[in-house]
């Protein structure tokens, strides 16, 4: 049954993104992109990753959405019209895709004990993590703790972005205060 | 009984989605997610249970906050996002057009 | 008792399944912003009533039922306002209500 909800979450995902590109009303491209943070949440719930699952919630249908209408009044509202489409790039990406998949054929099993992923240093962090870190759940533990560099990398990339969308998007409406307060 | 319920917010899940995908106004699709976003709450609760874990319930009670504070702003973002930037000339044509 | 939990389960939450059905289907066919908002509206909060007692119903007197609860209320105090606020901002915007059966548009049922 979990398979089912699975498979029918990730047909939605598809029906989503196809239906973003397809679209021009780009009002309707932010609608639909909360949409697809909510489906992507609900798929993590599903494989178990609960953390993940809120901060996709939190982030990618509350705060993007309402990021992206912001931008969206700067700009216009329906996306203008491409040219006739370009085969080139359309030719190196499917080939490069296909090199891609037929690379993954090589791989071990999804979850499979003797692969080498699994014999490195992650027996490593699952053994000695309560003792070194003290902490029960050891995705926290590699994360915050383990892994600390590549966290405060991100944390920083974040926030800088963050800092610039705040920085474009408060200038223009202070000119738009001035202009209505006219 | 959990897959039966579970069915039933899928499908409801697709016809909200087929009417965000289809609405010709924005209206529509503010009510599509709306509504999808209710659904969601309700799937991770039934999912809950019937993975024998119904401990997840937190994040739907997340959902079903952060849904109606997303539907909030936008709405306010529709009413007041187009009359600080059009003058009153650009409104009363746009009044044909629902976007 | 517990057979009597269970059907009891049952029912609620068959019937929660097919009051969001039955909101679904409204949401494709109705003809009208406020008809589809009216269909989609009543019948979400219902049957997430129900769907919600129904699984309160198989959980007992847990942790579980109290957040179950407090998910129910939150869904009873956010989903009107939201479809209010829906509502009113599509009638102020201008748009207004089709009142004759006309057909062209939208697909008029």
């Amino acid at each position: 049954m979990i398979d089912v909800v699975d498979i029918v979450l990730l047909l939605f995902l598809a029906a989503t993104g196809i239906a973003v590109v397809v679209l021009r009303n780009l009002f309707a491209v932010v609608m639909l992109t909360g949409l697809f943070s909510l489906l992507s949440a609900g798929f993590f719930v599903v494989t178990d990753a609960v953390d993940v699952a809120f901060t996709e919630a939190s982030v990618g249908a509350g705060i993007t959405t309402v990021l992206m209408l912001r931008t969206l009044a700067l700009s216009t509202r329906k996306e203008k019209r491409t040219g006739p489409p370009a085969l080139l790039p359309l030719g190196v990406v499917l080939v490069t895709g296909a090199a891609l998949i037929y690379g993954t054929l090589d791989m071990p099993h999804y979850g499979d004990p003797a692969a080498p992923i699994h014999r490195h240093v992650a027996p490593r962090y699952l053994e000695e993590s309560m003792d070194e870190v003290g902490m029960p759940n050891v995705v926290t533990s590699v994360l915050a703790s383990y892994r600390g560099y590549d966290t405060l990398g991100e944390t920083t990339v974040i926030f800088t972005a963050g800092i610039g969308v705040l920085l474009l998007l408060a200038g223009r409406r202070k000119r738009n205060g001035q202009e209505k307060s006219r | 009984m959990f897959a039966a319920a579970t069915i039933g917010i899928l499908v409801t899940m697709a016809m909200a989605l087929t009417r965000a995908f289809m609405g010709p106004t924005v209206y529509d699709r503010i009510l599509a997610v709306n509504v999808f976003g209710t659904k969601t709450v309700l799937l991770i609760a039934v999912l809950g249970f019937l993975a024998g874990r119904p401990e997840f319930l937190d994040i739907a009670l997340v959902y079903a906050l952060i849904s109606f504070i997303g539907t909030v702003a936008v709405l306010r973002f529709v009413r007041h996002g187009r009359q600080s930037r059009r003058t009153r000339a650009d409104e009363s044509n746009e009044q044909e057009s629902l976007i | 008792m517990s057979v009597v939990i269970d059907i009891a389960s049952w029912i609620l939450l068959l019937g929660g399944s097919a009051f969001l059905l039955t909101g679904g289907i409204g949401l494709l066919r109705m003809p009208d912003l406020f008809t589809r908002l009216h269909a989609a509206s009543l019948t979400d909060t219902m049957g997430a009533g129900l769907i919600v007692i129904g699984l309160a119903l198989q959980a007992g007197l847990t942790l579980v039922t109290v957040k179950l609860l407090l998910i129910l209320a939150f869904l009873f105090f956010t989903s009107p306002t939201a479809t209010h606020a829906l509502a009113r901002t599509a009638l102020l915007s201008g748009y207004s209500p089709r009142l004759t059966r006309s057909v062209g548009d939208d697909g008029a049922a």
